[in-house]
């Protein structure tokens, strides 16, 4: 195939040329499947779509793995050379006819050399990898002109000549990085040049920036992309895909092209945030999209200054010194702004180079850090203890009011609690020094300190034995002043809650010694009576409450705990219960401010109730207990406050499902009967309620209310059913004479009127209801038996309306219910008993017309979806699993049902199959008429059999 | 609307305040918010800033609750915003009258019949046609800042 392209290059067979390229490109497409032995010579490769998944979110960088068969015609046959050459002869001609280099055949050419960077796998012999480094230095000196010399070719650039070819230099780069080590990539270049290759893609990358800089940031310019493919060529070196967190090794050359470029990183960082510190293009400013829009591009950053680790941190340590010193200095005589925007910048980059983000687990030490300072024991000289002490110390400051009101501004502050956020998973008291100190304090402690590294040193400095105590008082004391002194500052109250209290009790050595701090207490305290922290925004509160009481994990015994939790929501019930006991409450309760005290209260004891944890239960419990009545009856006077209704019950809801698996039967009682009160009370605020609103949005906003409503009520119930799942009280619920199914049933039959057809269109709630009305039916189907007429045709109507929905997990459910209660009944009614009893039998009503039994209903219903309908196959497996019970309950309707199908069929053919099938349906695998698992596999079978006979002509005919 | 202001002011909680002060950041989406004199219902709120590193101020979209425009204000998040009383009452509906007026039964077993039927016509089909009809209709009458509107309807008819 190659062979093609040796024909010249004429004028008129460029043509041919280029398609020739391109098959090859094709070819080299193609999705490699590499058998281990590699005899054979051509490789089967599979048609499709590659699944390069690991690679997806980099610069397309595909790797091309042909088998050791392609070595002779990729590799050895010299085509490589041809083509460089070719591209070369193109290259001249351009600059002298003044031809594009995007024209067809360069970008075809262009493309296969990239395609050739990508090679790797065994297509290279195992020679130490001398054919490969042959086989890259072979295309890098053909490519090495797009890109070098960086300044002349981006000045070229800039003066007009077209970007591709630098673009395509740097995506080769890529692809080299991506193949080699990152020693064999350095080599590469220096038998062509006196510097290595991460010289040239230090200064190229430089290059880039620069002109970058000189650019409108929100204008897509070649330096933007050029960046982008550069920037993952250093994470493609730095982090290889395969080892996870491997340590990889620079050449010395690596870490010094690493150094230079960071330092230019953070320069030009520096000298952009400077230069937009007075730009007013308000809403990409904030942290969470300016951090999400830059968290790739600054952890690349954050992986080349790892690379350079002794250089960046002391680097770091000198531009913050430098800035913290200025804004001192500075007094107020000058304007701060651009240092605040340049401290901006760093702490986040900083942020990105100390530590890796949590996603939820405890973060180590980067590696890089871990290794490094092996010299600097000593935690005073450390460089990571310097830096990070620095800007604690920096932090602190702002608790004093006059240097806050000069220069912490609301943007700085939220990148100060970010760090200290990222900062302290990481480094804060960290579990893995606090189990060694103990165990070394033991053994040889002399011994131990020798031999840690920096990463142990830093851990150490700020574990609880040390300075950790001291800078989680800090942290906790700039936190409460973000809430007091920052008013109406959401986003960076915001950050503090979600980031950084919820990072700090999240961890149990934390909580130990939070509890132990004047500072928590002085935050709890202020948030149980400062009015300050009533203005925040609602949902912080609850964070806060959550936070505070999960703090209470850090007690060792369950008294104090418990004890700490009622002091903290001890005013807070006292409150609610004094408001709802009002005499004028009924004039007062819509007036906006006691409308928002009761808000704020109950989203607070909703926070505090999603936080309980067996040490606490108990206090929570009476927390809840305490305010029952008051909930009914602000439920009653807020009927027409959707919002304060809505969280009230999702703090029932909350309280409900953290509690019920620990109560005692009485305390059980006392739950159901009130929840049962509110779903009724609820029920008769809702029922027949009818919003008039000219404006469709506060229409569908109505809407939306009741359907958040209901899904809570439905989360109620799903909560008190796990009761008879799960229960750690010590005496069983039916001994008092309760029975949870019976509740939930009941729950049931109060909400089921108050979802309409219209609200079933939410899938969430359609699951929610269906999945929690199957459940009931799988689990509990003798209850069914016992409801009254009314709740029983409720179900029933709403299963039929199931089985025709479009989401086939719902249909599903349905399914599942009806074998549910089809195989309760056979079984019951084989052993003599009633089954269902009368809902099962066919009736006469009132008005004399034949009302069907509810299997013989679903009988001709399930026959009818399964012959007629459309149907996901899916759900092939769960039909037969509920047609198998129904026909064995209703044999004779279903007798006459294919009685009656076979009779329709005009066509002879058509009737004798039929006959047929139906016959193998019931009797062939040896399908017997018990209800075990051999026969429901047998009747699957049956049932598909079936299906594929029968339904092709049912449907047409 | 000033007859109707009018008769509002004879009502028993007269002396109650109309509006109320809050801090802007703690005003959330539906909540209600005064813009431009006018009592309404948030439905958007979002935040940015008085220059990079200046304070934080909150921008309001709301919706009239008595005549469904659209209005929006600016302010800075720690300032005060007004926030109006609304006020829901039920009342049995007793009578519809030949010039567009309602008959109301009150609590106390007065009648109040100076309310005007809603103008949109599907909202004034649903409430004759409801009351033709026989059912028993129960209209929440929403009012704030001296305005009043039928709301809600609920049939309260045999079910309960």
């Amino acid at each position: 195939m190659p062979q093609v392209t040796r024909a010249g290059l004429f004028e008129d067979e460029v043509k041919v040329c280029t398609a020739a390229l391109r098959l090859i490109l094709q070819i080299l497409n193609w999705e490699f499947r590499c058998n281990s032995n590699g005899k054979k010579g051509v490789n089967v490769f599979s048609s499709g779509i590659r699944h390069d998944t690991s690679l997806s979110s980099r610069t397309e960088c595909i790797l091309v793995q042909p088998g050791p068969g392609w070595r002779d015609i990729l590799i050895s046959s010299g085509d490589i050379v041809w083509l460089l050459n070719l591209y070369t002869a193109l290259r001249r001609k351009f600059s002298h006819e003044g031809f594009s280099i995007d024209c067809l055949i360069a970008v075809s050419a262009r493309k296969l050399i990239l395609q050739y960077c990508s090679l790797t796998g065994t297509i290279f012999p195992s020679d130490n990898g001398q054919l490969q480094e042959h086989h890259l230095l072979q295309l890098l000196s053909g490519i090495i002109p797009w890109i070098d010399p960086p300044d002349l070719v981006s000045k070229q650039i800039e003066c007009g000549t077209s970007e591709s070819e630098m673009l395509d230099g740097c995506r080769a780069l890529l692809a080299m990085a991506t193949v080699t080590s990152p020693t064999m990539f350095n080599q590469l270049l220096k038998s062509i040049r006196p510097f290595g290759t991460f010289t040239l893609l230090s200064t190229l990358m430089c290059e880039v920036i620069k002109v970058l800089m000189t650019k409108d940031p929100d204008e897509e310019t070649w330096s933007w992309e050029a960046r982008d493919i550069l920037l993952d060529t250093w994470t493609a070196l730095l982090m290889p895909l395969g080892s996870a967190a491997g340590i990889v090794l620079l050449p010395p050359e690596g870490v010094d092209a690493a150094a230079t470029l960071f330092t230019y990183i953070v320069e030009s960082e520096l000298k952009a945030a400077s230069a937009s510190a007075f730009n007013d293009d308000s809403d990409s400013d904030y942290i969470y999209t300016s951090i999400s829009a830059m968290d790739e591009r600054l952890s690349s950053y954050a992986l080349i200054g790892r690379a350079a680790i002794d250089f960046a941190i002391p680097l770091l340590t000198r531009h913050c010194t430098e800035r913290f010193s200025r804004l001192h200095q500075g007094g107020g005589s000058f304007d701060p702004t651009e240092t605040l925007e340049e401290l901006y910048s760093l702490l986040l980059i900083t942020g990105h180079v100390l530590a890796d983000e949590g996603e939820g687990e405890t973060p180590l030490v980067p590696i890089a850090i871990q290794r490094r300072f092996a010299d600097f024991v000593e935690p005073d000289n450390n460089p990571v203890v310097i830096l990070c002490s620095s800007i604690i110390r920096f932090a602190e400051q702002s608790l004093n009011p006059e240097s806050r009101s000069s220069f912490f501004s609301p943007r700085l502050m939220e990148a100060i609690i970010w760090f200290l956020a990222r900062w302290s998973q990481t480094y804060l008291m960290s579990p893995e020094e606090s189990q060694d100190s103990s165990y070394s304090s033991k053994v040889d402690n002399m011994h131990q300190v020798q031999s840690i590294g920096s990463g142990r040193t830093v851990l150490r400095y700020f574990s609880e034995y040390d300075h950790g105590k001291t800078v989680l008082d800090i942290i906790v004391q700039v936190a409460i002043t973000t809430f007091m002194s920052y008013p109406g500052e959401k986003f960076l109250q915001g950050l503090t809650c979600y980031q950084l209290l919820h990072a700090l009790v999240r961890q149990k050595n934390i909580c130990i010694h939070l509890v132990t701090l004047e500072s928590w207490s002085k935050l709890a305290i202020a948030f149980a009576n400062e009015k300050t922290l009533f203005m925040l925004s609602a949902s912080h509160q609850k964070s806060l409450a959550q936070t505070l009481v999960l703090s209470a994990s850090g007690f060792r015994d369950s008294e104090p705990a418990n004890q700490y939790v009622r002091n903290l929501m001890g005013h807070m019930t006292t409150y609610l219960v004094e408001i709802s006991s009002r005499n004028d409450l009924k004039r007062v309760a819509e007036q906006p401010d006691i409308i928002l005290s009761v808000s704020c209260l109950l989203e607070r004891l909703r926070g505090a109730a999603s936080a309980t944890e067996p040490r606490m239960q108990k206090s929570i419990y009476e927390m809840g207990f305490s305010i029952l009545n008051s909930t009914l009856i602000l439920l009653a006077v807020y009927k027409h406050e959707s919002a304060v209704i809505y969280l009230l019950l999702k703090f029932v809801v909350e309280w409900v499902d953290g509690q019920i698996t620990y109560l005692e039967a009485q305390e059980t009682t006392v739950v159901i009967d009130y929840c049962m009160r509110l779903l009724q009370l609820y029920s008769s605020h809702n029922i027949g309620k009818i919003s008039l609103s000219l404006s469709s949005s506060l229409l569908n906003d109505a809407k939306t209310e009741k359907y958040k409503d209901l899904r809570a009520l439905l989360q109620l119930l799903s909560s008190l059913c796990s009761k008879d799942l799960v229960d750690f009280s010590s005496d069983s619920l039916e001994a008092h004479g309760t029975s949870i199914s019976q509740v939930v049933f009941y729950g049931l039959h109060i909400v089921t009127p108050l979802i309409s057809l219209e609200l079933l269109k939410y899938p969430k709630l359609c699951r929610d209801y269906f999945s929690l009305l199957s459940h009931m039916l799988e689990v509990y189907p003798e209850m069914v038996g016992q409801l009254n007429k009314e709740a029983f045709s409720h179900i029933l109507e709403t299963l039929e309306f199931g089985l025709h929905h479009q989401d086939s997990e719902v249909v599903n459910m349905c399914l599942r219910a009806l074998r549910a209660l089809a195989s309760y009944h056979y079984k019951e009614t084989v052993s003599g008993k009633m089954g269902l009893g009368s809902h099962a039998s066919s009736l006469r009503n009132p008005k004399g017309e034949l009302q069907e039994g509810i299997f013989s209903r679903f009988l001709r219903t399930t026959l009818q979806l399964l012959l007629f309908e459309d149907y996901s196959p899916d759900l092939v497996g769960a039909a037969a699993d509920a047609l198998f019970p129904l026909i064995l309950c209703e044999q004779g309707l279903y007798q006459k049902l294919g009685n009656e199908l076979i009779e329709r069929q005009a066509n002879q053919t058509f009737k004798s199959r039929l006959t047929n099938a139906l016959q193998s349906l019931t009797s062939s695998n040896q399908l017997s008429c018990t209800l075990d698992r051999m026969n429901y596999q047998r009747f699957r079978k049956n049932l598909t059999n079936f299906l594929i006979e029968v339904r092709g002509f049912l449907r047409i005919v | 609307m000033s007859d109707e202001e009018h008769h509002f002011e004879s009502k028993a909680d007269a002396g109650a305040s109309k509006t109320y002060p809050q801090q802007a950041g703690a005003i959330r989406k539906n909540g209600y918010i005064v813009i431009k004199n006018r009592p309404c219902k948030v439905v958007e709120v979002s935040t940015s800033k008085t220059g990079k590193h200046g304070h934080a101020k909150c921008h309001f979209v709301g919706i009239d609750i008595f005549n469904n425009k659209k209005l929006e204000d600016i302010v800075p998040s720690s300032h005060n915003c007004d926030v109006p009383h609304v006020n829901r009452t039920d009342y049995q509906l007793i009578d519809i009258s030949e010039d567009g007026f309602v008959s109301l039964l009150t609590e106390t077993g007065g009648t109040k019949d100076d309310l005007r039927l809603p103008t949109d016509e599907t909202l004034l089909a649903q409430i004759k046609d409801g009351f033709a009809e026989g059912k028993d209709l129960v209209v929440t009458v929403m009012s704030a800042m001296g305005e009043e509107q039928i709301s809600t309807l609920k049939d309260i008819g045999p079910k309960n």
